[in-house]
C-alpha cells in the first residue's frame, strides 16, 4: 500500500513540475468558456443549452481521452526508455501495484480536470432544473426477439431450402438488426399497447409525460389523432394525441382516478382514433417519461460515467505500454480509439447483405470484433442524455464505474504485470 | 538451498534476437558463477564482454535463454529477494524533477520504509554521500558526478543484504572514486554482499575479494585477488590478450 501511494503520488508530482496539469487544467476551462459561443443552435433556447453542454464538456472529455491515452501509454513505456524502470521493478513491489498506481494516478488528474470543467457547467447551469426518466417499453431484447423469428423462419415450410442454409449466425445478426428497426402497425381504431417499468416514486409525482413519434407506409405527412390511457396499479391517467407523422410529440398525461400505484408495471395503450394506420418501433418510437431529480444530479453522473471512460482509456494505455515500446503503444492506443469511434458506423453502412466478397466479409468480421471489443469506450459518452435532460440512471452509472474503474483496470494491470518485467530496455 | 551462496548462476546463456527473432549476439555464454555471503566480488572484462547483461539477469530485469539464476536461493523476481537487494545501474537514471531528499524518500517508500523511518534514512545516507547542501535541488540539474551519489545512495536505503553496482565509480573524480571505494569497502566490512563491475582494475583490485573476468561472454578466469601474484592488470591483459582501453582508463584516471 506503502508503495502504491509512492508511485501515485510521484506521477502527480510529475504531472504538477511538469507544468502538464497547468496546460490541461487552462485548456479544459477555457474551452468550457468558450464552446457556447462558439456553438449558436437552432435559435431556441433549450437547443443551444443542448449544443453547448454537449461540445463543451464533449470537448474536454475529448481532450482528456486523447492527452491521457497519450500519457498512460508513455508511463511504463516512457519510464523504460529513460531506464528508470529498472529501478523499480527491483524494489520489493508488485508489478501490478506499479501499474495500479500509474493508473490510478492518471485517473485522478482527468478526473480533477474534468471537475473543474464540470464546475464551469455547474456555475451557469439552473442546477435544479428538472430531468425525467426516459423509458422504453419491455420488450424481449433485439437477439432474443431475432432467435424467436429465426425459429419460426426454419419451422416454416414455406421457407426455400436455399434460405435454411443460410449461417445461423448471420440470419440472427441481421433479424436482431430488424428487431431494432421492427414497426408496428396501429389501424384506425385499434389500439396498441406497451408495458414499462416504473419507480413508484416517480409514478406517484405528478408530470408523467409519453413521447412518440408516428410516420407511416408512405413516408409522407399526415395527420395522426389518438388517446393515451396509462394505468398503474389503480390509477389512471390519460391524453390526447394530434399530431403529424415524423414528427416527435410529447403528450403530457393527467391523472384521470386516483388508486394505489404498485406493482412497478405501468401499462400504456394507444387507440388510433385518425382517418388512416399508422406505424411506430416500439424500441425506438415510443418513451414514457417520469420525473427525476434535477440538472445537477445529472452533471454528477455524467461525471462518473465520464471519469469511467478515461478509466478504462488510461488502463488500456498503461496496458499496452508495459508491453509495448512508447511509439508502438501510442500508435496502437489511437489507432484503437479511431476504431472504436468509427467502427459502429461502418458496420451500419455495411450490412452482412454486401458479405459476399471474402474480402469484405473478412473485413466486416474484424471490424465488428473491434466493435465488440471498444463497445463499453464507444457507447459510455453520457452526454447526449446530460445535454437532453434525460435522467442518467443511478444503476446504469454504477454498472459502468465498476465495471471499467475496477474490474477492467484489475484485468489490464494483472496483464500489464505480466508483461513489465519481460521487456526491461537494457 | 545453501544461505551462504547469495547469487548463483548455473550454465547461463543469453542470446539477444531482432524483430524477426534470428539471433543477434550472444552476450552471455554459458556461464557458471556464484557469490558467497560478505564477499566482494568483481565482474570484470572488456566493453561489450556481457557485464551488464550478466548483472540484469542477475536482478531480474532479463530472462536468460537458458539455464538457471538464484537469489538468495529464489527466483530474482521473488518479493523477499528484491527485499533484499539494492543496485546502482550504468548510469545513473534520475526522476529529473524529483529533488535528491525526494528520490531517496521515493525509493524509501518502495522498501517499505515508513515516512519518519525514510526521512532518518534519508539523512543518514544525504551525509554519507556528501550532498546535504544540495538536497533540496531537483536532480535533473545535477553534474554526473552528483547524480552518481544520489543513485549510490538510493541503491543503499532499504539496507540491502546483497549490492549490485554497475560500474560504481564511472563519472567520479579521483577524489570520489576514492571515497567510493572506502565505502565498499566499509560496507563489506559490515557483512554485506557486493557484486561490481568495472573497467578500473586498479579499483578491482583494491576493494575485491574474488574476480571473474569475462570475454565474449564467456568467464575466461576466476580466482581470489590475493593469491593472484601478480597485478590484477597483467593477469587481465594475459587472459583478455590485448590491451584494449583498459590501460588508457587505467592511465586517464
Ligand atoms: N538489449 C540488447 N539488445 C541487443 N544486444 C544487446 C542488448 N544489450 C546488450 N547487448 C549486446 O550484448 C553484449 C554485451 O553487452 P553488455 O552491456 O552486457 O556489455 P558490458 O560488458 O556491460 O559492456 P560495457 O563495459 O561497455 O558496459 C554486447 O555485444 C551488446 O551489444
Ligand atoms: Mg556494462
Amino acid at each position: 500500500m506503502n508503495s502504491f501511494w509512492r508511485i501515485f503520488s510521484l506521477e502527480l508530482t510529475a504531472a504538477v513540475r511538469s507544468k502538464s496539469l497547468l496546460l490541461l487544467l487552462i485548456a479544459s476551462v477555457a474551452w468550457m468558456v468558450a464552446a457556447p459561443f462558439l456553438f449558436v443552435g437552432d435559435g431556441t433556447v433549450e437547443g443551444s443549452r443542448a449544443l453547448a453542454v454537449h461540445y463543451s464538456l464533449g470537448g474536454v472529455a475529448a481532450l482528456l481521452a486523447v492527452s491521457l491515452l497519450a500519457s498512460a501509454t508513455g508511463s511504463i513505456a516512457g519510464e523504460r526508455s529513460a531506464k528508470r524502470l529498472q529501478l523499480t521493478l527491483v524494489r520489493p513491489v508488485h508489478y501490478i501495484v506499479v501499474a495500479l498506481a500509474k493508473m490510478a494516478a492518471l485517473v485522478s488528474l482527468g478526473a480533477l480536470v474534468l471537475a473543474a470543467a464540470t464546475a464551469v457547467e455547474a456555475c451557469r447551469s439552473d442546477l435544479s432544473r428538472p430531468c425525467r426518466h426516459v423509458l422504453s417499453p419491455i420488450l424481449p431484447t433485439p437477439r432474443e426477439e431475432a432467435v424467436m423469428a429465426y425459429e419460426a423462419f426454419m419451422s416454416n415450410p414455406d421457407t426455400p431450402a436455399a434460405a435454411k442454409r443460410a449461417k445461423k449466425q448471420v440470419v440472427l445478426r441481421l433479424l436482431a438488426q430488424r428487431a431494432l428497426d421492427r414497426y408496428e402497425t396501429i389501424g384506425t381504431n385499434s389500439v396498441a399497447k406497451w408495458n414499462f417499468k416504473v419507480e413508484e416514486a416517480s409514478a406517484q409525482a405528478d408530470g408523467l409525460a409519453v413521447r412518440l413519434r408516428f410516420t407511416n407506409a408512405y413516408d409522407i405527412r399526415q395527420d395522426v389523432r389518438g388517446e393515451l390511457l396509462l394505468r398503474i396499479g389503480g390509477s389512471l391517467w390519460s391524453g390526447s394525441v394530434s399530431n403529424i407523422t415524423q414528427a416527435v410529440v410529447e403528450v403530457p398525461l393527467v391523472r384521470i382516478r386516483e388508486g394505489t400505484v404498485c406493482c412497478g408495471t405501468a401499462e400504456l395503450t394507444f387507440r388510433n382514433i385518425g382517418g388512416s394506420a399508422v406505424m411506430l418501433r416500439p424500441r425506438r418510437d415510443v418513451n414514457l417519461l417520469s420525473p427525476a431529480d434535477g440538472f445537477g444530479w445529472n452533471l454528477i453522473r455524467a461525471y462518473v460515467e465520464l471519469v469511467a471512460m478515461l478509466s478504462i482509456l488510461v488502463a488500456f494505455g498503461v496496458f499496452l505500454g508495459a508491453g509495448l515500446g512508447r511509439p508502438v503503444a501510442l500508435f496502437t492506443a489511437i489507432v484503437a480509439l479511431i476504431v472504436s469511434e468509427m467502427s459502429p458506423s461502418v458496420i451500419e453502412q455495411y450490412p452482412d447483405e454486401l458479405e459476399t466478397d471474402r474480402l469484405d466479409a473478412i473485413g466486416l468480421y474484424i471490424t465488428r470484433a473491434a466493435a465488440e471489443a471498444t463497445h463499453p469506450i464507444s457507447s459510455l459518452v453520457p452526454l447526449e442524455k446530460l445535454s437532453e435532460d434525460a435522467c442518467i440512471e443511478r444503476r446504469e452509472v454504477l454498472r459502468t464505474a465498476t465495471a471499467n474503474m475496477v474490474f477492467a483496470p484489475l484485468i489490464l494491470a494483472l496483464l500489464a504485470a505480466l508483461a513489465m518485467p519481460r521487456k526491461v530496455e537494457v | 538451498m545453501n544461505e551462504e551462496i547469495v547469487i548463483s548462476l548455473k550454465g547461463v546463456r543469453k542470446t539477444f534476437r531482432d524483430f524477426w527473432l534470428r539471433p543477434t549476439v550472444n552476450a552471455v555464454d554459458g556461464l557458471d558463477l556464484s557469490v558467497r555471503r560478505g564477499e566482494v566480488f568483481g565482474l570484470l572484462g572488456p566493453n561489450g564482454s556481457g557485464k551488464s547483461t550478466t548483472i540484469k539477469m542477475i536482478l531480474g530485469l532479463l530472462d536468460p535463454t537458458a539455464g538457471e539464476v538464484l537469489m538468495f536461493g529464489r527466483s530474482p523476481r521473488s518479493l523477499s529477494a528484491r527485499a533484499r537487494l539494492g543496485y546502482l545501474p550504468e548510469l545513473s537514471y534520475m526522476h529529473p524533477f524529483l529533488t535528491a531528499r525526494e528520490t531517496l524518500m521515493y525509493y524509501a517508500g518502495l522498501c517499505g520504509l515508513s515516512r519518519n523511518e525514510g526521512a532518518k534514512r534519508t539523512a543518514e545516507l544525504l551525509a554519507m554521500v556528501k550532498l546535504e547542501d544540495v538536497a533540496n535541488r531537483a536532480v535533473g540539474g545535477f553534474s554526473k558526478g552528483m547524480a552518481r551519489r544520489v543513485a549510490l545512495a538510493s541503491a543503499l536505503v532499504g539496507r540491502p543484504e546483497l549490492l549490485v553496482l554497475d560500474e560504481p565509480t564511472s563519472g567520479l573524480d579521483p577524489v570520489s572514486t576514492k571515497e567510493v571505494k572506502m565505502l565498499v569497502k566499509a560496507l563489506a566490512a559490515n557483512g554485506m554482499t557486493i557484486l561490481m563491475t568495472s573497467h578500473l582494475l586498479a579499483d578491482a583490485e583494491d576493494v575485491c575479494d574474488r574476480v571473474m573476468i569475462l570475454n565474449h561472454g564467456k568467464a575466461v578466469a576466476e580466482g581470489r585477488v590475493a593469491e593472484l601474484g601478480g597485478s590484477l592488470e597483467d593477469f587481465f591483459l594475459a587472459k583478455v590478450g590485448s590491451a584494449d582501453e583498459f590501460v588508457l582508463a587505467d592511465f586517464l584516471s
